[in-house]
């Protein structure tokens, strides 16, 4: 499905990697790591020859054609047009999706602030506006960055569920919040310097010898959760 | 109160054809002997025409590019267009290639736009703000090019200079009507057929790009296709500053909408603002007309200040 070979930017070092047909996969690492890096160069919006996507190369694909195979959620919704309502948003970012508009209005709990203008959403609304908007898009594969940044306890356990859910074909999480990814499991690929320093199954990541050797004393296990160790 | 805007706008655009420095006698224009037949078909309705058309044309141009480049200072005017034109044509008049005129302004602009497009090919498709500087130079350059003409020139030529700096929309007949006519509205035709596209760039070129758009192939065509627009209109009627920046900026404080859904109202209201300002030229009871551009800035600039004050407050 993704297959990245030997690539390397001024951020990152060597990336190669490959998941295959119906799998997800969760990219953990520290600030700085070059997750988004990474990110922005599988969806194409930084240009590479090293990403294979569904057998095809990228960087051959017409546009449209990659646009029904890969979508990027960037962490914070950027919007130039002051004016532009949520709606108008929404219909924007449909593109073969059955969903209708209404439907991902309802299903997100947006449909109050429809006629809202986007730049004057609260963090928190735009992430489920940007949620709503990947789900419109329904591209083959979409990349989600930080999804639960930023978000109430009730708004995380939403997003978590349909990050979850069948809702949405393939996807790739960046993420911070361990206890997401753990309950997700996902493969796990684990950046660091801009070098995949692990990856591999969920439960090889978990395991406590590892998240030693990534975390150090910073961490600490609760049972089946993960704090930082304050 | 849209309503109310529409139907003003309307009768201003029936009622500016009959009046000017010389009142008409209604009962003659339809005989073709008179000079009232002259003055009406080939003079006042053209102007009319012109004026409308060209003030259309700068709206719409400024609002693509205000769009495009993510700049409200961004027109064809900063980027260095119109002063391409305006240094061909000095070129031409220092040079005594007075019929010439319109031809040499035309390429004085496609020059600058193959200057800008050749440097825009080696940047990637985001870096429009490069261009926008490499605009502000370029008309650096050309106005000190200028300085060099109006020193070669005699006394004549630098009032010719001066004249068409300050542009003009006195044209004789339709047919010298049909160049901006036809550009305007093809530009119009072109907006709204990539309205989609427009939309989806006033999000963020990302986002553009996500959805499937090829970003630098519609950038480029739109920037390309405005340059040529104002290429032909300023060959026309000279550089008529201001209208492209201002008309833009009110419509978006009084409509509140998107750009993309600002096409329509700002074409329409670019070319009523620029009748209303030729109406206000040919009737202030000089003897000659007072130059469109001084009007225009004369009326748009304090209206704008009072604007952008206003909003601020709110």
């Amino acid at each position: 499905m993704l297959r990245v070979t030997d690539f390397s930017n001024s951020i990152l070092t060597d990336i190669t990697f490959h998941l295959n047909d119906g799998e997800n996969l969760i990219i953990l690492g520290s600030n700085g790591a070059g997750k988004s890096t990474l990110a922005k160069v599988l969806c194409g919006i930084s240009y590479s020859n090293s990403v294979e996507l569904f057998a095809k190369e990228l960087h051959h694909l017409s546009a449209k054609n990659r646009a029904e195979l890969i979508n990027y959620i960037p962490p914070k919704l950027e919007i130039f047009d002051e004016y532009i309502s949520l709606r108008e948003f929404l219909e924007l970012s449909r593109l073969d999706s059955k969903l209708t508009i209404e439907e991902s209005l309802e299903f997100l709990g947006l449909k109050e602030l429809e006629h809202k203008a986007c730049i004057t959403l609260s963090s928190g609304e735009q992430q489920l506006t940007m949620l709503a908007s990947a789900l419109l898009h329904n591209a083959k594969l979409t990349i989600f960055d930080e999804p639960t940044a930023n978000l109430d306890p009730q708004k995380t356990l939403k997003v978590a569920k349909i990050l979850a859910g069948d809702k949405i074909k393939s996807r790739i999480i960046i993420t911070h919040d361990l206890n997401l990814a753990h309950k997700l499991g996902y493969k796990i690929l684990y950046m660091s310097n801009g070098k995949i320093e692990f990856f591999g199954e969920s439960k090889k990541f978990f395991a406590d010898s590892s998240l030693e050797k990534f975390f150090g004393s910073s961490l600490k296990r609760i049972d089946e959760y993960f704090v930082v160790n304050l | 109160m849209k309503y109310l805007f529409i139907i003003l706008s309307l009768s201003l655009l029936a009622i500016a054809p009959f009046f000017g420095q010389i009142d008409i006698d209604l009962s003659k224009i339809n005989d073709i002997t008179s000079v009232e037949y002259k003055l009406f078909w080939d003079l006042r309705l053209p102007r009319v025409v012109v004026a409308f058309f060209t003030g259309a044309l700068l709206g719409l141009s400024g609002l693509i590019f205000q769009s495009l480049f993510r700049n409200p200072m961004s027109t064809p005017f900063t980027l260095g267009v119109a002063s391409g034109a305006t240094l061909g044509t000095a070129f031409a008049i220092v040079f005594n290639l007075v019929s010439l005129i319109a031809l040499f302004g035309f390429l004085g602009a496609l020059l600058t736009i193959i200057i800008l497009f050749g440097i825009t090919s080696r940047l990637k498709a985001f870096e429009t703000s490069t261009l926008l500087l490499v605009g502000i130079a370029l008309s650096f350059f050309y106005s000190a090019a200028l300085m060099i003409l109006f020193y070669l020139s005699d006394e004549t030529q630098s009032y010719e200079i001066v004249r068409f700096t300050m542009g003009s929309l006195d044209v004789v007949g339709f047919a010298n009507t049909l160049p901006i006519v036809v550009v305007s509205s093809s530009l119009l035709l072109l907006a709204v057929n990539y309205k989609k596209e427009i939309k989806l760039l006033l999000t963020s070129y990302e986002n553009a790009f996500l959805k499937g758009i090829d970003v630098k192939r519609v950038n480029t065509l739109l920037l390309v296709s405005v340059s040529i627009a104002i290429g032909v209109a300023v060959s026309v009627t000279g550089p008529i500053g201001f209208v492209g920046l201002i008309v833009p900026h009110i419509l978006k404080t009084i409509y509140k909408k998107s750009a993309d859904r600002l096409l329509m109202p700002i074409f329409f209201y670019g070319g009523v603002f620029l009748v209303l300002c030729d109406l206000i030229s040919r009737n202030l009871g000089t003897t000659s007309d007072i130059p469109i551009g001084v009007i225009t800035s004369f009326l748009g600039g304090p209206f704008f200040i009072y604007l952008l004050v206003g909003r601020k407050r709110a």
